[in-house]
C-alpha cells in the first residue's frame, strides 16, 4: 500500500475534482456562442473563443451593462446612453448626458460588432477592446467614478461573490471588470438584417433595394465596406470646415487628420438617429442631401471623396431603402441583451 | 474506464509534485535598487510638500504628486550576457518609501558592469490591453482616452505658474515624442556589481526632480501637459538622462 503524506493526498483530490468540473460546460447548447462569429464576416481584429465565454461571465456582463453603481450618483448605467432599441445608440438626441445632466462634445455610438474594429471611440484613442469601458465610467461628463470607487463598490456588493465565481479571483480588480463587460459586448452581434438574410440566400430585395444596393456600391462602399458596412478607417467627408472638433486629429496630432471621425458602420442606421460625431444631421433624408449637394471640397476632404454626389430624388429614395435593409430586429430585441 | 485512468494519471501528477526531497545548489543571488532624490545639484535631499528654489529658472515650486515608472530591469554581464527581471513593471510614488526599494532575485552569480533601466513603460505594454500590478490603470497613471501610461507625473504649487500650480502627466510611446527612455547605467568609479548567493548589494540611484526643467525652464513657459507632445518629451528626456548610480554596497 502506498502511503501518502496528507499534503500529497490533498493535491489529489484537488486534481482530480479539476478534471471532472469544465466538462459541464462543453456538453451545454452552443448556440447563443456561435452567433458570435457569422460565417459570412471576415476574421475579427479581436480574437474571440466563444468557448471561453460561459453563460455566467457573459450575465455578470451585462447584469454590469445595466448597473446604475457604475456611475459616481448611482443615476445612470451603460445602458441609459447605448439603448438597445436604438442598436445600442443613444436615444435619439445629439448628445447623450451623462451624471447631473452633463453634456459632452460627442454623439452616442452603437455597439455591435465590436471585434471587428481595430480601434475605438470617434477618433479611435483606444487601442484594446478591454480598454474601452475605462473612458465613459471615469470621463467627467459620463458616469465620473474612478476605477478605486468603481472597484469598492463592486467589492462591497453581492457581484463580489459573482465575481469570485466565474474567475480565479479573491476580489474583483480592474482586469476581471473589464473583462466582464468585453464578454457581454461581444455578444452583441448584428448579423441578422434584411440585408444578411438576401446575402445568405433566404430572401430578396425588393426593385427599389436593389436599386439601392448598386448605387450604395458605386458611391458609398469604398468607406462604408459590406458586410460590416464600414472600413474602419477615419475620413473627413466634407460636412464641416473649419472643424470645430479635431476628432481623429486630437489623437494623431497630424493636421490632415482635422476634422475625421472613423467610418461608422451604417448598420441599424435607421435606428441610430441623429448622426454624425455631434449628433447635428436629424434624418437620413438630410444626411443624403449633405453627400448630394452639401460637400464641402476642403484640404482635409478625404480623397475617396471628389465632392458632391449629385443624387436625384430617387437615387436617394433608393439608398435610404437599402440602408433599411440593415436594421437587424434580433439585435435590438434579443432578451439576451436587454435589461435584467 | 475513463474515470479511474484519470484519478490515477492526477495522483500521479501530485505525488510527482510532492516526492522531490532534494534542492538542487542553488548559485543564484539577490540585488536590491534603492530611488533616491535630491534638489538640483545642492546635494540636498527632494522634499515634497516643501517650496523648492530653482536656480536656473529662478521658481519656487512645491511638489504634491510624483511618480514616475521604470521597467525591464537589466544587468549586464561581463562576459556580454544580459540577465533579464522577469515582468519587470516598477510604479515608484516619492510619497510612498516602499516604492522606491525594488527587489530582485534569481540573478546568476558572477560579476555585471552595467544596470540597464527603461524609463517608462515599454512601447509593447502600452498596446497589450488590460494590465494588472503597477500597470493597472487603477493607479491612475494611465489615459482613458487616448491609450498610453502616462511615464511621469508631477504636479504641485508655484508662485511663477498663471495657475498657481503646475500639472505635468508625461506620456506618449511611439515616434519622436515618446517619453521612455532605456538607458544602461555603470556604476561609479567603473566598479563592477558582484552577485553572489549571499548577501544583498544595494545599488543607490539618484535622481532630481529639477531636472524636469533643465530644458523647459520656468512653469511660466507651460505649466500644465496633459498629452503626449515636443515638450513632454523634452521634460521626460531632461528628468532620465539625469538618474544616475550614486554608489553600491551590501
Amino acid at each position: 500500500m502506498i502511503r501518502f503524506r496528507t499534503g500529497q493526498l490533498a493535491g489529489i483530490t484537488i486534481a482530480a475534482s479539476l478534471l471532472f468540473s469544465c466538462s459541464d460546460d462543453l456538453r451545454k447548447d452552443h448556440s447563443w456562442r456561435k452567433d458570435m462569429l457569422p460565417e459570412h464576416f471576415p476574421e475579427p481584429v479581436y480574437s474571440i473563443d466563444p468557448d471561453t465565454l460561459s453563460e455566467e461571465v457573459v450575465a455578470l456582463g451585462r447584469d454590469l451593462f445595466y448597473d446604475n453603481l457604475l456611475s459616481s450618483d448611482s443615476s445612470i448605467s451603460c445602458g441609459t446612453c447605448h439603448a438597445q432599441t436604438h442598436a445600442f445608440a443613444g436615444h435619439g438626441t445629439p448628445i447623450s448626458a451623462g451624471v447631473h445632466g452633463r453634456l459632452g462634445t460627442r454623439n452616442t455610438p452603437g455597439l455591435s460588432n465590436l471585434a471587428w474594429h481595430n480601434s475605438y471611440m470617434l477618433d479611435g484613442g483606444i487601442n484594446h477592446l478591454d480598454l474601452v469601458p475605462i473612458a465613459p465610467i471615469t470621463a467627467f461628463f459620463e458616469m465620473d467614478l474612478s476605477l478605486n470607487e468603481a472597484i469598492h463598490r463592486l467589492n462591497s456588493s453581492p457581484y463580489k461573490a459573482r465575481f469570485q465565481r466565474v474567475y480565479n479571483t479573491d476580489s474583483v480588480h480592474t482586469k476581471v471588470l473589464m473583462k466582464v463587460l468585453t464578454a457581454f459586448e461581444l455578444t452583441l452581434v448584428s448579423a441578422d438584417s434584411k440585408y444578411d438574410r438576401v446575402v445568405l440566400g433566404d430572401s430578396v430585395f425588393t426593385e427599389v433595394e436593389e436599386r439601392g444596393e448598386v448605387l450604395f456600391q458605386s458611391n458609398c462602399a469604398s468607406c462604408h465596406t459590406p458586410p460590416l458596412f464600414s472600413d474602419f478607417s477615419y475620413a473627413n467627408h466634407g460636412f464641416e470646415w473649419p472643424s470645430t472638433d479635431a476628432g481623429r486629429g486630437r489623437i494623431t496630432l497630424a493636421a490632415e487628420d482635422s476634422g475625421a471621425f472613423k467610418v461608422p458602420s451604417l448598420r441599424n442606421a435607421a435606428l441610430t438617429h441623429p448622426y454624425m460625431h455631434d449628433g447635428s444631421v436629424y434624418s437620413l433624408e438630410e444626411v443624403l442631401d449633405r453627400y448630394s449637394d452639401g460637400i464641402l471640397v476642403h484640404s482635409n476632404l478625404d480623397p475617396r471623396i471628389e465632392g458632391p454626389m449629385h443624387f436625384s430624388d430617387e437615387e436617394k429614395a433608393a439608398l435610404i431603402a437599402f440602408i433599411h435593409t440593415l436594421t437587424d430586429y434580433t439585435l435590438n430585441t434579443n432578451p439576451r441583451h436587454s435589461a435584467p | 474506464m475513463k474515470v479511474i485512468s484519470k484519478f490515477f494519471l492526477a495522483a500521479a501528477a501530485a505525488t510527482a509534485l510532492y516526492s522531490c526531497d532534494k534542492e538542487p545548489v542553488n548559485t543564484d543571488g539577490d540585488f536590491q535598487i534603492q530611488m533616491e532624490y535630491q534638489w538640483a545639484m545642492s546635494g540636498a535631499p527632494f522634499t515634497m510638500n516643501t517650496m523648492l528654489y530653482h536656480p536656473m529658472s529662478g521658481d519656487s515650486l512645491k511638489f504634491t504628486t510624483f511618480k514616475h515608472y521604470l521597467s525591464n530591469i537589466k544587468l549586464h554581464h561581463v562576459d556580454g550576457s544580459v540577465w533579464e527581471a522577469p515582468e519587470s513593471y516598477h510604479l515608484l510614488n516619492i510619497d510612498d518609501a516602499t516604492s522606491l526599494v525594488l527587489d530582485f532575485t534569481g540573478v546568476p552569480a558572477g560579476e555585471y558592469n552595467a544596470l540597464e533601466i527603461t524609463f517608462g513603460v515599454d512601447s509593447l505594454r502600452n498596446v497589450s490591453g488590460l494590465q494588472t500590478g503597477a500597470l493597472d490603470p487603477a493607479n491612475n497613471m494611465f489615459w482613458s482616452w487616448n491609450t498610453g501610461y502616462i511615464m511621469i507625473k508631477a504636479m504641485g504649487e508655484s508662485p511663477q505658474s498663471p495657475s498657481g500650480t503646475f500639472s505635468y502627466h508625461l506620456g506618449g510611446f511611439s515616434g519622436p515624442n515618446s517619453t521612455i527612455l532605456t538607458k544602461e547605467l555603470n556604476f561609479p568609479a567603473g566598479e563592477l556589481l558582484e552577485i553572489t548567493p549571499d548577501g544583498t548589494p544595494v545599488i543607490h540611484t539618484m535622481a532630481n526632480p529639477a531636472k524636469l526643467f533643465h530644458t523647459q525652464g520656468t512653469v511660466a513657459n507651460m505649466p500644465m501637459i496633459h498629452m503626449p507632445n515636443t515638450e513632454a518629451g523634452i521634460m521626460a528626456s531632461d528628468f532620465n538622462q539625469g538618474v544616475f548610480i550614486d554608489h553600491v554596497h551590501l
